[in-house]
């Protein structure tokens, strides 16, 4: 069986999501091709890398570029090239939204594929028709900015999509029914969760309750940092003593720099950057807990991987964090934009009874080892593919 | 009195609302202005104003040649010293030499540079008499440096050079001696504003349904999320408001917590309106919120001010020298979900009379100390202090 992956970019080592659902099917007997974006050969991999048409500012040249495109489509694979171009005009594109189409997915029109799956929802928008036309079968998986966050500006965008006879990859039940509102059927919406690896991020050593406290993130303003901050501002002026590190960079570093500075926390704050996954190891083994007050998250591995390792965790009540962390089960949900109930909780958290965050801790260490390693996230892709 | 020539420098013509409102006080008031750097778009002045710019490819060669060869025949030593300092600087040379020969050939008396972040590249007018004063407006000196040691160290060499400081606050030029505690010639002048032209009006009503308005680009900066989680509170306290922010495009962030919060039919985001239109808004709004993180002084604070239309403003930056809480509108702390709330439900319960009453000495505020007139006579007293010039 082969299968096509629409990607951006030829994932990096660190997006072990994508690497390990690549390994595991190619583990299983599958062959995976990846259609990117942008085109890297340094990769871990072995698969075919086939990269879309890259276009430049020069419209002479692009007008070259198109006709390749276009004579390649129509020469090398006819009869999807028809099929794609009249599939378009039943979604009623123009003609030339037909010609368009027909340019830009030429890398992929020319290949025999089983499945062809998109990484990503927005990666499958003015693609909708390619996998028919290609005879293949059309998978699309849904990350949380997909759906809550791409459509808000781009209003509609997946209506083509939800008219096609599309199997769905969500990472939980909130999104699962999400998509049922918009009548796709439950049987083609299979919740696979994300998988961490275990071998890496177990957990070592005893719980210690030093107040220390550590989020792994990119510095995007949906992960709630500034909220993270503001409750610790309040902690701080009720003379809480803290350290907090903030793992990750991004383009709200300024603004979150300056929030420390203006809340007066520079001596309890501190921005760690991007780190390695071992790097990111060696400092969830020097907290204690773990926080992730994102405003939306599909379902968080830097919150699955701080579970594994024995943390106590306090999260938000974010879609997806919600079936990640269990309340007061596997850790803490605190109502999401509200520093206060945040703050709150962290205070009743550090001062709860040692035996119940770790009886806490040992039932996280058991949930994410039965449900969320790569062995069994592999399983549930082989059924996605061949049920 | 031989008349000043001042170059203003923002590197863009036009530039920002207040530095084109400078420009044209200044050449009002007899001085030669000198605008040089990149023309975004035609615009006409008086005629002591010299342009010295280019736009595109073509007009950056010509521009080029055209110094280089005046330099060269009639002041090649200066040429020479220049060159010599291009070298030693990092970057682009060329460029370099188009941004600096039109300024040593004009040698104004005064280069005044508009943004903290340019200091480096621009102190060597000083070794050819020119003076150098700078602009301390806003982010580039209350935000930047803070994540950016580089930038911290650059105005801690570069700030004890320069010959004169204008803030647009007091509390700005606090913070520029963060870097250098004795700033040279510091100097505070409010932005000015043709109050004459802003028609005070003072209410007849405050609607049932309370307008709240904000007038500002997309930033996290103008602190529009602790609105929204305001606003979020207002309407499960079930306050009836409607919110509308002049100035965003699509701000996916804004537009997600929007969403998220629910408030679709309470909030409008809109795009950015010509200034007639602005006046309009703002007195049709019953409060104008400045919900920022940092500011210098908002001018829109000042322009609602004028109008009548009553002010809740963080205390970021020099706000608190414009709006005093519970006189001339209201002041909240900064990043305050919570107090934005409740100053709104204070702003609903007032009179008539109590909300004109403050809107008034709003007003009086704005004509005591951001009238242009004030402000243009201010500039030219801290020019001729930075000249060491007597006042005629």
């Amino acid at each position: 069986m082969k299968i096509g992956l629409v990607l951006p970019s030829v994932p990096a080592y660190s997006e072990t999501f994508f690497t390990s659902k690549i390994k595991g099917l190619q583990a299983n007997g599958l062959e995976v091709v990846l259609f990117v974006n942008h085109f890297s050969s340094k990769t871990s991999l072995h698969c075919n890398v086939v990269s879309s048409p890259k276009f430049s500012k020069n419209k002479l040249k692009n007008s070259f570029i198109s006709l390749h495109c276009f004579l390649k489509a129509l020469f090398l694979g006819y009869a999807s090239t028809r099929k794609l171009y009249l599939l378009d005009k039943k979604d009623n594109l123009s003609f030339a939204k037909r010609i368009k189409s027909i340019v830009i997915n030429s890398h992929i029109l020319t290949q025999k594929l089983d499945w062809l799956h998109f990484g990503f929802g927005t990666m499958a928008i003015n693609r909708e028709n390619v996998a028919e036309a290609i005879g293949a079968k059309m998978g699309v998986s849904f990350r949380g900015f997909d759906h809550y966050v791409y459509p808000l500006k781009n209003v509609g965008c997946y209506k083509i999509l939800f008219s096609k006879k599309v199997k769905y990859h969500v990472l939980s039940e909130g999104m699962k029914s999400d998509l049922m509102n918009q009548l796709i059927p439950e049987e083609n919406i299979i919740k696979i969760t994300p998988a961490i690896d275990t071998n890496l991020f177990f957990n070592e050593n005893s719980f210690e309750n030093m107040p220390t406290f550590l989020t792994v993130a990119r510095l995007h303003w949906i992960k709630g940092l500034d909220y993270i901050l503001e409750a610790f501002s309040i902690l701080n002026k009720r003379g809480f003593d803290f350290q907090y590190k903030i793992i990750g960079d991004g383009a709200e570093k300024e603004r979150l720099q300056f929030l420390v500075h203006q809340l007066e926390l520079n001596n309890k704050v501190h921005f760690l950057g991007k780190l390695e996954q071992d790097e990111v190891k060696q400092e969830l083994l020097k907290t204690s807990y773990y926080i992730q007050y994102s405003h939306q998250e599909g379902f968080c591995n830097a919150v699955l991987e701080a579970q594994a390792m024995g943390k106590v965790c306090i999260v938000s009540d974010a879609d997806g964090l919600i079936e990640n962390v269990l309340d007061k089960k596997t850790g803490f949900v605190v109502p999401k934009r509200n520093p206060e109930a945040l703050a709150n909780k962290i205070e009743a958290v550090f001062n709860l009874n040692r035996d119940v965050k770790e009886f806490l801790i040992e039932k996280a260490v058991e949930r994410i080892k039965s449900n969320f390693t790569f062995e069994k996230q592999i399983n549930q892709f082989m059924d996605f593919y061949t049920k | 009195m031989k008349s000043k020539t001042i170059a203003i420098y923002s590197g863009e013509i036009p530039s920002t609302t207040f530095i084109e409102r400078l420009i044209v006080g200044l050449c009002s008031t007899g001085s030669t202005i000198y605008l040089f750097g990149k023309q975004k778009k035609k615009i006409s002045y008086a005629k002591n104003v010299q342009l010295v710019t280019y736009s595109n490819r073509f007009s950056k060669v010509v521009v080029l040649l055209k110094y280089a060869v005046l330099l060269s025949f009639f002041k090649p030593k200066e040429k020479h010293k220049l060159d010599q300092i291009i070298t030693s600087q990092k970057g682009d040379k060329q460029i370099k030499k188009l941004k600096y020969y039109p300024v040593l050939y004009h040698k104004p008396d005064i280069f005044h540079l508009q943004w903290a972040k340019g200091v480096e590249d621009w102190l060597w007018v000083k070794e050819f008499g020119i003076k150098f004063v700078l602009s301390l407006r806003g982010t580039h000196i209350s935000i930047s440096p803070i994540g950016d040691a580089a930038l911290k160290q650059k105005y801690q060499a570069n700030f004890l050079k320069v010959d004169g400081f204008h803030g647009v606050s007091k509390a700005i030029i606090d913070e520029a001696s963060i870097y250098e505690a004795n700033l040279k010639n510091a100097t505070v002048i409010y932005s000015g504003l043709d109050v004459e032209k802003l028609i005070f009006k003072p209410k007849t009503k405050i609607n049932s349904e309370l307008k709240i308005l904000s007038i500002g680009r997309s930033h996290w900066v103008k602190g529009y999320a602790y609105a929204l989680d305001a606003f979020s509170y207002l309407k499960q306290e079930g306050v009836d408001f409607h919110y509308t922010i002049v100035g965003l495009g699509n701000d996916e962030e804004l537009l997600f917590q929007r969403n998220q919060l629910d408030l679709e039919t309470v909030v409008t985001f809109c795009k950015s309106i010509p200034f007639n239109q602005i006046v309009d808004k703002i007195q049709n709004a019953d409060i104008l919120l400045l919900p920022s993180l940092e500011e210098g002084i908002a001018n829109v604070v000042l322009e609602a001010m004028a109008l009548g239309t009553l002010v809740i403003s963080t205390d970021c930056g020099g706000m608190q020298e414009v709006v005093k809480d519970g006189e001339n509108g209201y002041v909240v702390p900064v990043r305050s979900a919570r107090a934005i709330a409740d100053t709104i439900l204070e702003v609903r319960k007032l009179t008539l009379a109590d909300y004109n009453e403050m809107t008034k000495k709003a007003r009086l505020t704005v004509e005591k100390q951001h009238s242009n007139k004030k402000m243009i006579s201010d500039f030219n007293s801290f020019y001729d202090i930075v000249l060491n010039k007597e006042l005629s």
